[in-house]
């Protein structure tokens, strides 16, 4: 009787780090691609000096980003063309109307719209109050690197954006963007 | 008098023409060819496809090709200008991506996966061929360690006996 010759197979647990790997490998790739980024997190302009810019209202009257020094600024990016644009307008109309003088100011920047007659249907649809300029050689809207509308910059006193909100925004969502610039929301 | 009013009008007219020049800024024919070069480098940001800006012909593209022929203008380097850009949009904004950093990662995973899927292939067709030689030799000796083959072995051997 001869021993069996010794067993050169691998054990069996070794199959599975093949699998084990490119499981992981996805499930990373899923995680970082699907978790939704809070306050703009990872965006350059974070935590950094707001670009200036000095802009025309649709009257024509000159307006600088240095004229609100010292007062938090919530700067939002849209279109007269853009339908979240529509839903977010009553919350910033609601904010702006909030505010005492030397308070917050809100500001609008029309982003890639040149169509005034549907910019002042839409101004006298939500009744916006606030100045909303004009970007025509779209300068600003690249010193912010804007992708799309709306955009909102949540900017501090003191000049530093603290948040960036990309999208629609509901009412929680602009609470969160004004905490963080320290402004509660009534 | 008339040539103090007429430098007047001079002035007037430079400064009325002022933001003119500066939207269409006058580059030397190196200046164009680094607008091109750096505009063929970035993606159109708000583009669903992946296109430069030299190529998406929109209002925001030709923006950010003013933006660096200013620059250009300003003698700005290639690096600086694309630093203009990333410190707004982030890396995302560049088609060929900096090989520094994270980016190295980006970049020399595939090859490192390549290359080390290559050594593995390779040690696997090794591995395969060495037990194949002596089996190659080894005729009509069964393989006492596999049941089934063994099996198998004497079915076939069964079967030529068999056959007419």
């Amino acid at each position: 009787m001869t021993n069996p010759p010794p067993s050169t197979q691998k054990p069996a647990w070794t199959r599975f780090i093949a699998p084990l790997l490119a499981f992981l490998l996805v499930a990373g790739l899923g995680v970082a691609l699907l978790r939704p980024k809070a306050d703009g997190a990872g965006d350059p302009l974070l935590q950094q000096p707001a670009p200036a810019f000095t802009l025309n209202t649709a009257q024509g009257r000159p307006m600088s980003l240095e004229s609100f020094k010292g007062r938090p600024v919530v700067l939002n990016f849209w279109a007269s063309w853009c339908g979240p644009c529509r839903d977010e307008a009553p919350l910033l109309q609601d904010l702006a109307r909030q505010q005492k003088p030397g308070g917050l100011a809100v500001v609008g920047v029309l982003f890639n719209d040149k169509d005034t007659g549907r910019i002042s249907d839409f101004v006298r649809q939500y009744g916006l109050s606030y100045p909303n300029l004009r970007d025509d050689n779209l300068e600003t809207s690249i010193s912010y690197g804007i992708t799309g509308v709306p955009e909102t910059f949540f900017i501090d006193a003191q000049g530093i954006i603290r948040a960036i909100d990309r999208g629609g925004m509901d009412k929680e969502r602009l609470a969160a963007g004004l905490k963080s610039i320290g402004v509660n929301l009534e | 008098m008339l040539s103090a009013q007429l430098t007047g009008v001079i002035l007037a007219g430079l400064l009325a023409c002022a933001p003119v020049l500066a939207a269409n800024t006058v580059l030397t024919p190196v200046q164009q060819q680094q607008v091109q070069r750096v505009g063929a480098g970035l993606r159109c940001p708000i583009c669903r496809d992946t296109l430069p800006i030299t190529e998406s012909g929109n209002d925001i593209s030709k923006g950010m090709l003013r933006e660096i022929a200013a620059q250009s203008a300003q003698g700005k380097s290639d690096e600086e200008i694309y630093q203009f850009f990333t410190s707004r949009y982030g890396d995302r904004i560049r088609l060929n991506p900096q090989r520094s950093g994270a980016n190295l990662l980006l970049w020399g995973l595939p090859l490192l996966a390549l290359l080390g899927g290559g050594a593995w292939l390779l040690s696997y067709l090794r591995i395969r061929r060495a037990p194949l030689q002596p089996e190659a030799q080894n005729t009509g000796d069964t393989d006492e360690t596999d049941p089934y083959l063994t099996e198998i072995r004497a079915q076939v051997a069964q079967r030529r006996q068999e056959r007419p």
